[in-house]
C-alpha cells in the first residue's frame, strides 16, 4: 500500500472531496492553516462530523486533530462498509453535505453500506435530499454502477435550523472499476417533474409553490408534474420550512435539478438582530426554481451546475479508457474540483469549448483506480 | 476561425490548470486591501468579520473557502419575457425541429 505517499495541503477549503480522493488514493494528507487567521479558528463542527462518519466507514485509518483544530493529519485505511451505521450529521449543514462525499466512497468499499443519516433534510447550501434521490443516484448509471442496490428513503424530513430528519441510504460496492462513460449529448428536454415538502406547516402551502411554477412552466411544456410531501408531527422534524426540487428530463436520459428551500436561518447565520426574518413568500419560491431551472436547461450539458464536481470526479476514477463529457458553464467549484483531481489523480482534462451551443465538453484519461478494498477480502 | 478557436480552448486549459497569474493579481489585490485597512483606526481585523464587512464574492484563492457544490447564480432573469422564451424554446421536445 501507498502509506509512505503524504500530501500537504492548506486551509479548509474543498475538505470533503481532499478527504475522498486521499482515501480513494491511499494517500496521507496533512492540511494545515485551517482558517488559522480566523476569529473562530479550526474545524467547524460540520466538518468534525464529516471526520467521525468517515472515522465510522473506514478500517485502519489514523486522524489527528490538533488542540485549536487548524492542522489534520489523515492516512486513509481501507473502506469498511456495513449494514445498520448510524450518523447524527448535526444542524449545522444538511444531509446533502454528507452524501456526496459519501456515495463515493461507498462505491470503492469492502461490503456495500446502508446507513441512517439524522439531521436537515432541505437547506440552501447543500442538495437537498430529493435531489440526490431524483438526480445524483441516476448519474452514477452512466458510469455502470448498477441502480439496484442503490437507495435513499426520506423516512422523516427536517428544515433548519433544528432539523429532525432521518434518511436512510444504501449504496452498493462495485466490483473494480467503473466503467469509462460517453456521455455528450444533452437531448431536449421532454418532462418536469419534482417534489416539493412542507414541515410543520399549512399543506396549503405546496399547491402555492407549484402553481406559481407551473405558471412558468407552461409557457414551455405541458409535461410537468411535481409531487407533494407534507410532513407533520414526528415526520415532519423540528421546524417549519418548505421548499420544492425539480428535475428536467431529457429525451437521452439527463437530468438537470434545482432545488430551493425557505426555512428559518441556521444556528450559523444567527445575528444579533434576534427579530425572526421575513420568509420569502411560496409564489416566490416557486417562480425562483423555475427561473433556476430554466438556467439550467439554457446553459446546456448532461448536468447541472451542481453535479459538475462529481461528474468529473467519476470521469477520473474510470478506469484508463477515454470518458467524454459535455458541461454548460464551468462553476468555481468545478474548476476546483479539476485541480483537485490533477493533485490526486493527476488526471488532466482536455477541455474545449464549443460555441455552437455555448457549452464546454471535457476528455480525460481515468485514473483507473480499483476497489482494492473488495479485492483483499 | 480555427486559430482563434484553439487559442480559446488554450485559455480556458489555462484558466483551470495555471491559476498563478490570476493568483498573482489577486494576492496584489489584497495587499491593497490590507494596506488600506490598516491606515483606519482599525488595526487587527479578525478575518471572518472583514469578510462580512466587505460582503465581497468568494474568490478561487481563499483557502478557507466554503466547501458548497452548489452554484448561485448571482441574478435570476425573468423568464415570462417572450424574447428569452423564445432562446430556449428548441432545447425542448415542443420546439420548432423543421430548422
Amino acid at each position: 500500500m501507498g502509506r509512505d505517499k503524504t500530501r500537504r495541503l492548506s486551509g479548509s477549503r474543498h475538505l470533503r472531496q481532499r478527504l475522498v480522493l486521499a482515501t480513494l488514493t491511499s494517500t496521507g494528507v496533512t492540511i494545515d492553516d485551517i482558517r488559522s487567521g480566523d476569529a473562530a479558528p479550526g474545524l467547524r463542527p460540520y466538518e468534525v462530523s464529516l471526520l467521525r462518519l468517515l472515522d465510522k466507514i473506514s478500517d485502519r485509518h489514523t486522524i489527528d486533530l490538533n488542540e485549536t483544530g487548524t492542522k489534520l493529519k489523515y492516512m486513509p485505511g481501507v473502506i469498511q462498509g456495513g449494514k445498520g451505521l448510524e450518523h447524527d450529521c448535526g444542524v449545522h449543514r444538511g444531509i446533502g453535505y454528507f452524501l456526496e462525499p459519501l456515495i463515493l466512497l461507498g462505491l470503492f468499499a469492502k461490503a456495500p453500506i446502508s446507513i441512517r443519516l439524522k439531521g436537515i433534510t432541505n437547506d440552501t447550501k447543500d442538495p437537498s435530499v430529493d435531489t440526490f434521490r431524483m438526480t445524483t443516484l441516476h448519474m452514477l448509471k452512466h458510469f455502470g454502477v448498477p441502480l439496484e442496490g442503490l437507495e435513499l428513503k426520506i423516512d422523516s424530513r427536517g428544515s433548519p435550523p433544528l432539523g429532525g430528519g432521518e434518511v436512510f441510504l444504501r449504496v452498493p460496492n462495485i466490483n473494480s472499476t467503473l466503467t469509462a462513460a460517453n456521455w455528450v449529448d444533452e437531448g431536449m428536454v421532454k418532462r418536469i417533474r419534482g417534489v416539493s415538502f412542507s414541515t410543520r406547516v399549512s399543506p396549503q402551502i405546496e399547491s402555492r409553490i407549484i402553481y406559481a411554477a407551473r405558471g412558468i412552466f407552461n409557457r414551455f411544456i405541458p409535461d410537468v408534474h411535481i409531487f407533494t410531501d407534507h410532513r407533520s408531527g414526528a415526520s415532519g422534524g423540528r421546524s417549519p420550512g418548505y421548499g420544492v426540487s425539480l428535475v428536467a428530463e431529457t429525451t437521452t436520459g439527463c437530468l438537470l435539478s434545482v432545488d430551493a428551500t425557505v426555512s428559518y436561518p441556521s444556528v450559523d447565520e444567527i445575528n444579533d438582530e434576534s427579530e425572526k426574518p421575513e420568509l420569502m413568500s411560496p409564489e416566490d419560491l416557486g417562480v425562483q426554481a423555475a427561473s433556476m431551472l430554466l438556467e439550467e436547461v439554457a446553459q446546456g450539458g448532461v448536468v447541472d451546475s451542481t453535479h459538475q464536481g462529481l461528474l468529473f470526479i467519476l470521469c477520473a476514477l474510470c478506469p484508463a479508457d477515454v470518458s467524454k463529457v459535455r458541461v454548460g458553464q464551468l462553476t468555481p467549484h468545478g474548476i476546483e474540483t479539476l485541480r483537485n483531481i490533477r493533485d490526486f489523480l493527476n488526471v488532466m482534462f482536455v477541455i474545449k469549448p464549443d460555441p455552437n451551443s455555448n457549452t464546454i465538453t471535457l476528455k480525460c484519461v481515468g485514473a483507473g483506480v480499483k476497489n482494492i478494498a473488495r479485492k483483499s477480502s | 476561425l480555427l486559430a482563434t478557436l484553439s487559442r480559446r480552448s488554450a485559455s480556458l486549459m489555462q484558466r483551470v490548470y495555471e491559476p498563478s497569474v490570476k493568483l498573482d493579481s489577486v494576492v496584489s489585490e489584497e495587499n491593497d486591501d490590507t494596506e488600506a485597512n490598516s491606515s483606519d483606526d482599525e488595526f487587527f481585523v479578525p478575518k471572518g468579520q472583514k469578510k462580512q464587512a466587505d460582503n465581497e464574492l468568494p474568490t478561487y484563492d481563499d483557502i478557507d473557502a466554503e466547501d458548497c457544490s452548489k452554484f448561485f447564480k448571482a441574478k435570476l432573469r425573468d423568464w415570462s419575457n417572450e424574447d428569452l422564451i423564445n432562446s430556449i424554446r428548441d432545447r425542448f421536445v415542443t420546439g420548432n425541429w423543421s430548422k
